[in-house]
């Protein structure tokens, strides 16, 4: 082809102006992009878990924790549930035992959220666990469009965040974690569901281990 | 692009898939949104493009020329079946950081409001065309491939291409002239909804 001929077809469409990403949104995608693909399926999240990294944040003013924390026999709170000043709440796993344990925590800070944590080698039956999981535009915070799992947390604090505000009346948002041999946790799946979700049964599987199979919504 | 490069993506070296996003990310934003005509979904489909290139990358032959044509093709694919692309990749676009219309970009946006007129008139006549049309035009005329690269990145023959060239071409002078001789309501064809044409 050449550029005569490319230049007459163009004229047929004169789109001017190219479309360009500013900058900084070309940065953050590639960061996101290659942070991605370092990032095997299953990472093992080691350095969130380190109860030494919640002090400074909370020493900076970042979070207010006002979860109450479960512990375990050593005295280290098996989760924390920070409250940050917009609104958005930091989720801490040291140990990855009782999901029941910090789903209760969630629902008496008013966030109406099933939580589970499911092994290596596991995933949730039935899936999808609702016919009526929203899609990602529409699980978001309607006041600023924040979505309801908010990653990278963007915070100071280690953790998993989330913005409550996203569950509007009537809808249950659905946190499934994924749980390491060592019970720390190696990833979340979110989503927020219109009607009832179904409870996790535990069945054995080979799939990616969170949320709904590929395909699942064809 | 060189060869090494190609040999050290398909081996899986973060080095050159970064070098490759450099290279690539912003002619794929450029066609993920002539194909889209939607911001945040051509933002979506260069994220997913190289998240695809990644996960295909044991395809790349080592000895071939440019990547250009195979990451456009990519892109075109999950332009078309973005759902599909989404939902394979639900868990990671959960974690992508969502752009926020902050004044920081305020020549861009500024820009984006001017051209957004033009872009209207310009997606009504491409609307026009057949989805086939719109990628292999959208390839070789925007991206600048040339029909055998097209061909490549679509997995058509060239003779295809060409062929869906020639369509478009002559759909859009048929346009073009239609246009000419009525410049007040015209209905746009395949899209059955009338569209007033502001006279200047």
């Amino acid at each position: 082809m050449n550029e005569g001929e490319r230049a007459a077809l163009a004229g047929l469409l004169p789109f001017e102006a190219e479309p360009r990403l500013p900058d900084g949104r070309h940065r953050q995608l590639k960061e996101f992009v290659m942070s991605e693909i370092r990032t095997p399926v299953e990472r093992p999240r080691k350095r969130l878990l380190r109860p030494a990294l919640l002090a400074p944040a909370l020493a900076l003013g970042v979070a207010v924790a006002v979860g109450v924390p479960a512990f375990f026999g050593s005295g280290t709170p098996a989760y924390a549930v920070s409250k940050n000043a917009d609104g958005t709440l930091t989720i801490t796993i040291n140990q990855a035992k009782d999901p029941k344990s910090l789903e209760a925590t969630l629902r008496g800070m008013g966030v109406n959220a099933v939580v589970d944590y499911i092994p290596m080698g596991k995933r949730c039956s039935p899936q999808p666990r609702s016919t009526s999981f929203l899609s990602r535009e529409e699980a978001q915070n309607p006041a600023d469009g924040r979505p309801f799992l908010i990653w990278p947390p963007d915070t100071d604090e280690p953790g998993f965040r989330i913005d409550p505000a996203a569950i509007k009346p009537g809808q249950t948002g659905v946190l499934e974690f994924s749980v390491s041999e060592d019970e720390q946790t190696a990833g979340i799946w979110a989503n927020i569901s219109n009607g009832p979700v179904a409870p996790c049964a535990l069945v054995d599987s080979d799939e990616a281990p969170l949320g709904p199979p590929p395909g699942w919504d064809d | 692009m060189d060869m090494s490069l190609r040999a050290r993506m398909r081996d899986g070296d973060a080095g050159a898939f970064e070098a490759l996003f450099e290279e690539m990310a912003r002619p794929v934003f450029s066609h993920a949104f002539r194909l889209t005509g939607d911001w945040s979904a051509a933002e979506d489909v260069l994220s997913l493009t190289f998240l695809e290139a990644w996960r295909l990358r044991h395809r790349i032959d080592p000895d071939g020329g440019s990547l250009r044509p195979w990451v456009l093709g990519i892109a075109t694919n999950v332009a078309r079946n973005l759902r599909r692309a989404a939902r394979r990749y639900a868990d990671a676009l959960a974690r992508m950081p969502r752009g926020h219309p902050i004044p920081d970009f305020t020549d861009d946006i500024i820009g984006r409001i001017d051209a957004a007129e033009q872009l209207a008139a310009i997606r009504q006549a491409y609307g026009s065309l057949r989805r086939q049309e719109q990628e292999v035009f959208a390839l070789c005329v925007w991206s600048g491939l040339d029909h055998a690269e097209a061909a490549q990145a679509l997995g058509v023959a060239v003779g295809t291409v060409r062929s869906r060239l020639s369509r478009a071409r002559k759909k859009l002078e048929k346009l073009a002239a239609e246009r000419q001789q009525d410049p007040g309501w015209r209905q746009v064809k395949g899209d059955h909804r009338f569209v007033r044409e502001e006279n200047r």
